[in-house]
């Protein structure tokens, strides 16, 4: 059943079909019900009348039966009462009334006892038929006594002819007997006196097969009762004299069988409708004239509606299959319409399931179809040049994104991945982290080590994304490049400042903070460029002092100014951009400075202001704050701890020599035992020496002017990690440091003869560190001892 | 420090003892200027004696150097101790050099 429900929803055709053949048939059914209710009743009064007619006749010729056995009567009287001296003329008279009529039964003409005296007692000519023959006798005996029988008796007394109810008449001869019913007459002489009877018989039999013979439908049959109801006519002959019509409903209580029974004992006429033998019957009926009878046609509703029922099935017989027919024709009819409604539907699945270059079948049609399929086709083309586009903006896209993320991790390969552990450095600690808010940010940082120095900077590049970066490329670049050949932060950022100002188009600008840690004596040195002022944690929290410079980028002459402060051992520096101070949750609420005190203090508290320890807290601190609301800035963090443990001296000595280079030789030997005292081997105290010397000449010759005489210092001092050797003089400032290297790859020709110094003593020591300290020039070269030593 | 110059087979031998620091830079360079004026000729500088060289020492190998191959002549070093080597290692001197 869902089967065919979900084939009639899959359907168009079905279903518009059954819709219309559905209509069609309750209209066929409103119209053919209507036309046999009519037709039913029309029927209903041809039956009526039909029966009534038949009735009618019966009655007609049973009267017509009854007066001529009346008039038969009448005229054997008259004839009687002119011979009433002739006793055997009784004879004939009653023998010519039966072949006059010879449908009559019988004909007696009785006599009083002893009216013919000749004749006895008994006197009654009796005439029957016996076969086909007419016998006539002498009735009346004493056996049977006819003159107390109910023929006889009944006229005497009323005085009138009248009809008997029927009774057996018993023939002695042929010992039979015969219902039948008598007319009787009195016979009076002259003188009035009642003399005799004669009496004329029916037949009940054969009145019944008369009444019977008329049938108005093939199972309809007649019945006739007498005044008391007792059946004379009925097909169950059983029944004949023998039961009344009430005879059942004492049985079954019948209210209609009884109602009929009534009306028909008091000589009504009608009709009723009833229920009989189970079967719904008609039942007509007519009192029979004189007789006191009554008789009724049953006709069985079947009967009467049996050809109407017939034409009805036929006719919704042809009206079902016409529907049928109908049905099969709309679906094939309306199927073939919708043909290329269907193939359009595949199409446009094809279509659908991203087969954009389907061929759309075409119709040659202007109707509904038509429209759909061209407006489908011009859908189809709007598809394909949206779909084409969309794929080339994709694809464009995609490049984009390709490009950014290839440029956000050069980006980020810009900045330092590899931070200093423990292992790598007992003198600083360090750790920092950049998220970009997107691909590519505007944030930066940046350090390295350069001779004993840390140079490091953080900065924020106005705007965020691809300008940004660009500019922070520019910005980073340009840090490495100035602070290669500058020691000092001051003339860094206004080198960098001036460079980058000079390229700058866009009227971007960077807030940078420069510092320059001298590790072995933790002076910082600073220029903060309109950055955030970083923090310290150590002995306590406080910011770093910072003068009010404008960023860089846009005032190519400014001179930015130095600072400098002294870093204690296990102080960070905490540097950061404004993405932590201005992160925004959800409610637009900024994270703010007091909470980067708080997670900082709370740090400080734990001991676990470690460089790490303190960004990750930090980090955690900003996720738990910001929670689901998208970054709006990009984030950058720095800390620095400054961890140098000043071990003590296990050597110290120093000599002092003029600036003559001819005391070179009491300077080697003076490294030489500076470097056999803490045990070094030959090639290590060669190249020691060599660098030393390198150092030492590179102050003779330039610290103080042409012929002028200075003291330049050295002292060697060392402890269990290193051997340190100090120069010290008071010429004029030089940083050797900042010289450029020299390229060992170039050609004996192409080799310049100066610059070998500054790249040996790189070379040879683990460290070169240049101070302008207290008016003097200090150069610190150091060498890690090895653990053996 | 010593310098001794001496012509062997066809070449030009420098013969250097000791060490040769800033200081002696200038006394062995003067020592060492016949070699600029040698023509057509190799040159080896012997430093199996030379125990110490500092950056004015390996210039005045370089003039050498320079010098010669501006005339077609070539240098050799020979005999070199290990230590100062290293110091021809570290300058590059060590590529531009051929050692014998």
């Amino acid at each position: 059943m869902n089967r065919i429900i979900a084939y009639i929803r899959r359907k168009l055709s079905v279903r518009v079909s059954l819709r219309v053949v559905v209509s069609a048939a309750i209209l066929f059914v409103a119209a053919l019900g209507y036309m046999f209710f009519q037709a039913r009743d029309a029927v209903y009064h041809e039956a009526m009348n039909r029966a009534t007619q038949i009735l009618d006749k019966t009655s007609l010729r049973v009267d017509s039966i009854l007066n001529r056995v009346e008039v038969a009567s009448d005229m054997t009287r008259w004839l009687v009462e002119r011979h009433t001296n002739q006793a055997d003329s009784m004879f004939v008279y009653s023998r010519s009334m039966l072949e006059n009529n010879p449908d009559f039964y019988n004909c007696s003409v009785a006599f009083e006892p002893y009216y013919f005296e000749e004749k006895g007692r008994y006197f009654s000519a009796y005439t029957k038929h016996v076969g086909d023959s007419i016998r006539t006798i002498q009735g009346g005996s004493d056996s049977y006594q006819y003159f107390f029988a109910d023929w006889y008796l009944m006229p005497k007394l009323l005085d009138r002819p009248c009809w008997t109810e029927p009774y057996f008449d018993f023939d002695v001869a042929t010992n039979t007997s015969e219902m039948v019913t008598s007319y009787c007459q009195t016979v009076k002489d002259r003188q009035g006196r009642m003399i005799g009877v004669i009496n004329t018989s029916l037949s009940i039999n054969w009145l019944s097969k008369t009444i019977s013979a008329v049938k108005p439908y093939p199972h309809s049959y007649s019945i006739m009762i007498g005044r008391g109801g007792t059946y004379f006519v009925h097909p169950d002959t059983t029944k004949i004299t023998r039961q009344t019509i009430f005879t059942q409903t004492l049985e079954q209580p019948d209210t209609a069988m009884t109602a009929l029974g009534y009306a028909m004992q008091r000589g009504e006429e009608g009709v009723k409708q009833m229920h009989i033998n189970g079967k719904d019957s008609y039942v007509f009926y007519k009192p029979l004239g004189r007789t006191g009878c009554s008789m009724a046609i049953v006709c069985p509703e079947s009967d009467i509606f049996r050809s109407f029922d017939r034409l009805q099935n036929t006719i919704m017989g042809i009206v079902a299959v016409g529907l049928l027919l109908m049905l099969y024709f709309f679906i094939r009819i309306i199927t073939f319409e919708l043909d290329p409604l269907r193939r359009l539907a595949t199409e446009a699945e094809t279509i659908a399931s991203g087969q954009f270059d389907a061929e759309l079948p075409d119709f040659q049609r202007v109707d509904e179809i038509g429209q759909l399929s061209h407006s489908f086709g011009n859908m189809q083309q709007s598809l394909v040049k949206y779909i084409d586009e969309l794929k080339k903006t994709t694809a464009q896209k995609a490049t984009i994104e390709s490009d950014l993320r290839i440029a956000s991790k050069i980006q980020l390969g810009m900045l330092p991945e590899k931070f200093p552990t423990r292992a790598d450095r007992d003198d600083v600690q360090l750790f920092a982290s950049l998220t970009p808010a997107k691909e590519v940010g505007g944030d930066l940082f940046d350090f390295y080590f350069r001779d004993e120095k840390l140079f490091f900077c953080i900065g924020d590049v106005s705007g965020k994304g691809v300008p940004a970066s660009l500019f922070m490329a520019v910005t980073r670049s340009t840090f490495r490049t100035v602070s290669a050949h500058e020691s000092m932060p001051d003339r860094i950022v206004t080198i960098m400042n001036k460079t980058i100002a000079d390229m700058n188009k866009n009227h971007m600008f960077v807030t940078l903070f420069v510092g320059v840690l001298d590790l072995p004596t933790g002076r910082l040195h600073y220029c903060n460029a309109g950055h955030d002022a970083p923090l310290l944690i150590g002995a306590g929290i406080g910011e770093l002092p910072c003068d009010s410079n404008i960023p860089v980028g846009f005032m190519p002459q400014w001179k930015f100014s130095l600072q400098e402060a002294r870093i204690f051992t296990g102080t960070t520096i905490f540097l950061f951009t404004d993405g932590l101070t201005e992160a925004m949750n959800a409610n637009k609420a900024q994270f703010q400075m007091e909470r980067v005190n708080e997670v900082a203090a709370r740090a400080l508290d734990n001991q676990q202001h470690e460089p790490r320890q303190l960004i990750e807290q930090m980090t955690d601190a900003v996720h738990q704050f910001v929670g689901d609301a998208e970054q709006s800035d990009d984030l950058t963090m720095m800390a620095i701890q400054y961890v140098w443990q000043h071990n003590d001296a296990r050597m110290r000595k120093n000599i002092t020599l003029p600036n003559d280079i001819q005391k070179v030789p009491q300077l080697n030997a003076f490294v030489e035992e500076a470097c056999q005292t803490v045990g070094l081997d030959e090639i290590d105290t060669m190249k020691i020496k060599v660098a030393v010397e390198e150092a030492v000449v590179n102050v003779m010759k330039y610290a103080y002017p042409s012929g002028e005489r200075g003291d330049i210092t050295i002292e060697a001092a060392s402890n269990d990690v290193r051997l340190k050797f100090t120069i010290i003089d008071s010429g004029k400032p030089f940083d050797p440091t900042v010289q450029s290297a020299v390229d060992t790859s170039l050609s004996a020709q192409e080799r310049k003869i100066g610059g070998l110094g500054i790249h040996i003593m790189r070379q040879n020591m683990d460290s070169i560190n240049y101070e302008r300290s207290d008016n003097r020039n200090v150069l610190t070269l150091r060498k890690k001892l090895n653990k053996k030593n | 420090m010593k310098t001794t110059i001496q012509e062997q087979d066809g070449k030009m031998v420098a013969i250097l003892a000791g060490s040769l620091d800033t200081a002696a830079a200038p006394e062995t360079e003067k020592a060492m200027s016949p070699l600029n004026d040698v023509e057509g000729k190799d040159i080896i500088i012997d430093c199996t004696e030379l125990e110490y060289i500092s950056s004015a020492g390996l210039r005045i190998f370089l003039g050498i150097l320079q010098n010669a191959q501006g005339k077609g002549g070539q240098v050799y070093i020979k005999g070199i101790n290990e230590n100062v080597h290293t110091i021809f290692t570290i300058t590059g001197f060590s590529n531009i050099f051929k050692f014998m």
